[in-house]
């Protein structure tokens, strides 16, 4: 789940990259949206980008864990491995990087693959219940192979023009059984909300139904503080923060390196996620987060494109 | 900064976005929300007949004021609606919202009073304001009669979402803006908001639907605690005639864009001006560190009067520098710290001093000895 943040529309960015990986490698794609017409919102996924040869085959362990938190989608199948590198071949290389400027190709988002559902008019979410749970029908999990995976994008579910928007337990009940729905089938979900719309203790039950969780922040414009602290603010267009990572099956916490990313448009056209090092504990523990001492920009630019 | 607001409701919306909308947010403290309104209506007016605008017509939806204020509100400004041709129109829910004279009249008990015709023209009486959908369809209705079908759009201002919120869910009020965000043919929203008669949620999800939100606060906060009745009502003064204006701005490379005025209403209408004090406040999104790379005050002045182990210190005067060949006699440390190696300590006690402790005061000081003559290798 990616708590938005109301001030700007960085989760947007986050749920192109998603739909548009999911089609590129031949993912049915559920869409829903509070917006009339959701199909629109297809025209502005990007292309992948030209593909650095190779550049994705070597990519050494360490920086895996980076993709790991958030588009290593696989590990959601079941098999929970971190080390599950196997099927990263198929038809196209399995890519982050995609071109905002260059929209994508139609023939990927030709019918069946593709379903878009609006709900701005629905009274109640039993609609969408029944549209996930047909879509969902389409990859059962057995015991064998994955043949088909699927892909869920809701987008701001809890948006303030649907009537059923202030029926908070309705809605924890919708996000339960699209968990449980998407747990027994081999797909995964993103649902995007604003946190502000809901009151805090909803807030939070949210927040711990997801397995997975983000938030992205909008940042000042012009902040001359933010620019001495931080380099490459000109680029910054806001944070990504990592808050949760899914564990299933496991007891195993994920200690993640960094938690805090800046969400960068590099020439306009890149999504960059780069880490934000954390601020060093204390001297007395020893150990210090991150790669470099200093609180500036990064030093794994480039691996997290995408 | 106000004329940012109004620049980027001139501009209107590009192909394929949504309209931009502002909300003018007020409370008891600072209650010159309609006062920013009418500002924000006279400078739209304005840039319309003017032709700057993208937006060719104007529909005012009045729920708080009777469409006649309006009418003179522009004619003070030099915009005179109803001579020229139709570039405004009001859609009038003050008279009537709730269709009261209708079923009074059929009751018979009540005889309708004739508008006036110069009034009538322009506005038009909305009798169903708790059905949100109808009044979105007479808002659109109206803006197309004023600028035709096509490309053409118009601007929307609604003088209260407090009175619409009293008849309808906040749902569907919040529908009602975001279709009208997302119609075609619709330039620019704004309308204005008293947070302090709504829940929480209300502002937020009023904040969430808008691209700028324009808050009016008071200028000295008033303090929670006891103060002398004089000083409150002086505090009341000052805040009854000035006030912080703050907007943020939802920029389109996802960025937010913070700025403040100074407000102050006078006889002729509202004045903004640039903030006295260095007023922005901002919480920074900066990682706290948990050190602290700033000297405190006091850090700084002990700092200062640390004596450093130079023999000029600058001011003139030698100074005889410790060398480590004597022993502090007077010791004022109750136990001494044991050390086995030469240790330097620096201690504030207000000058500045370099206190080091022998191992032991007996041993006479080694200037020449070699320490290392004792090994027996």
């Amino acid at each position: 789940m990616v708590m938005e943040d109301p001030e700007a529309p960085h989760h947007m960015l986050l749920l192109r990259n998603f739909m548009a990986q999911g089609l590129v490698h031949n993912q049915p794609l559920l869409y829903a949206s509070p917006n009339r017409d959701p199909r629109g919102f297809l025209g502005t996924l990007p292309s992948p980008a030209a593909s650095k040869d190779d550049k994705s085959r070597q990519r050494d362990p360490d920086q895996e864990k980076g993709l790991r938190i958030a588009w290593q989608y696989k590990k959601y199948f079941g098999e929970n491995q971190l080390n599950f590198d196997g099927q990263r071949d198929g038809k196209h290389e399995y890519s982050n990087e995609f071109d905002l400027r260059k929209p994508l190709e139609r023939h990927f988002l030709s019918g069946q693959r593709v379903e878009c559902v609006s709900f701005q008019d629905c009274p109640n979410l039993s609609a969408l219940q029944d549209h996930c749970a047909t879509f969902l029908s389409q990859f059962p999990r057995n015991d064998g192979n994955i043949s088909c995976v699927g892909r869920i994008a809701i987008q701001s579910i809890c948006a303030p023009q649907c009537e059923y928007s202030n029926m908070e337990w309705d809605m924890l009940s919708f996000i339960r059984s699209l968990k449980s729905m998407v747990r027994s089938s081999n797909a995964v979900a993103i649902v995007t909300f604003p946190p502000s719309l809901l009151s805090p203790s909803f807030c939070k039950r949210w927040q711990h139904m997801s397995d997975t969780l983000l938030s992205v922040k909008a940042i000042p414009d012009e902040d001359k503080e933010l620019a001495q602290l931080l380099t490459g603010y000109q680029d910054m267009v806001g944070f990504l923060n990592v808050h949760k990572v899914a564990r299933i099956n496991t007891q195993v916490p994920l200690i993640l390196e960094a938690t805090t990313f800046s969400i960068k448009l590099q020439k306009r056209r890149f999504l960059v996620l780069e880490c934000l090092n954390q601020a060093p504990v204390d001297g007395s523990s020893g150990a210090s987060y991150g790669t470099s001492g200093s609180c500036s920009g990064s030093s794994k630019t480039g691996n997290l494109d995408f | 900064m106000a004329e940012s607001i109004c620049r980027v409701l001139r501009d209107g919306a590009l192909e394929g976005e949504h309209a931009p909308a502002l909300t003018i947010k007020d409370s008891i403290a600072s209650p010159f929300g309609f006062h920013v309104f009418s500002h924000v209506l006279s400078q739209l007016s304005s840039f319309l007949f003017a032709g700057k605008s993208q937006s060719r017509g104007l529909v005012i939806v009045s729920f708080s004021r009777s469409p006649s204020f309006y009418l003179e509100l522009l004619k003070s400004k030099g915009i005179d609606v109803v001579s020229s041709d139709k570039r405004i129109q009001i859609l009038d829910c003050y008279s009537d919202p709730l269709g009261w004279k209708d079923r009074l009249i059929e009751a018979g008990s009540f005889t309708a009073l004739s508008h006036e015709s110069s009034v009538s023209s322009t506005a038009i009486v909305f009798k169903n304001v708790k059905y949100m959908d109808k009044l979105y369809n007479s808002i659109i209705e109206l803006g197309r009669g004023l600028v035709g079908g096509g490309r053409n759009r118009f601007s929307v201002a609604i003088d209260s979402v407090d009175e619409m919120l009293r008849h309808a869910s906040i749902s569907s009020v919040a529908s009602l803006l975001s279709n009208l965000r997302s119609h075609d043919q619709v330039s620019s929203v704004f309308w204005l908001l008293h947070s302090d008669l709504h829940e929480d949620r209300v502002t937020s999800v009023l904040e969430y639907l808008s691209s700028m939100v324009a808050s009016l606060e008071p200028l000295h906060e008033p303090a929670n605690g006891q103060r002398g009745d004089l000083e409150k009502f002086s505090l009341i003064e000052h805040n009854a005639k000035k006030g912080k204006f703050h907007a943020r701005f939802k920029r389109r490379n996802g960025r937010v864009r913070l700025m403040s005025e100074e407000v102050r209403i006078e006889q002729s209408g509202i004045n903004f001006t640039s903030l006295s004090s260095e007023g922005a406040v901002n919480q920074g999104l900066a990682p706290k560190v948990q050190f602290n790379l700033q000297l405190s005050e006091k850090e700084l002045i002990d700092r200062a009067n640390v004596v450093l182990p130079f023999e000029h210190q600058g001011n003139g005067k030698p100074i005889q520098i410790y060398d480590g060949r004597r022993s502090l006699v007077d010791s004022k440390q109750e136990r001494p710290v044991a050390v086995t190696e030469k240790v330097q300590t620096n201690e504030d006690s207000g000058r500045g001093e370099i206190i080091y402790f022998r191992d032991s005061d007996d041993e006479m000081p080694d200037s020449d000895e070699d320490p290392d003559d004792d090994l027996d290798i």
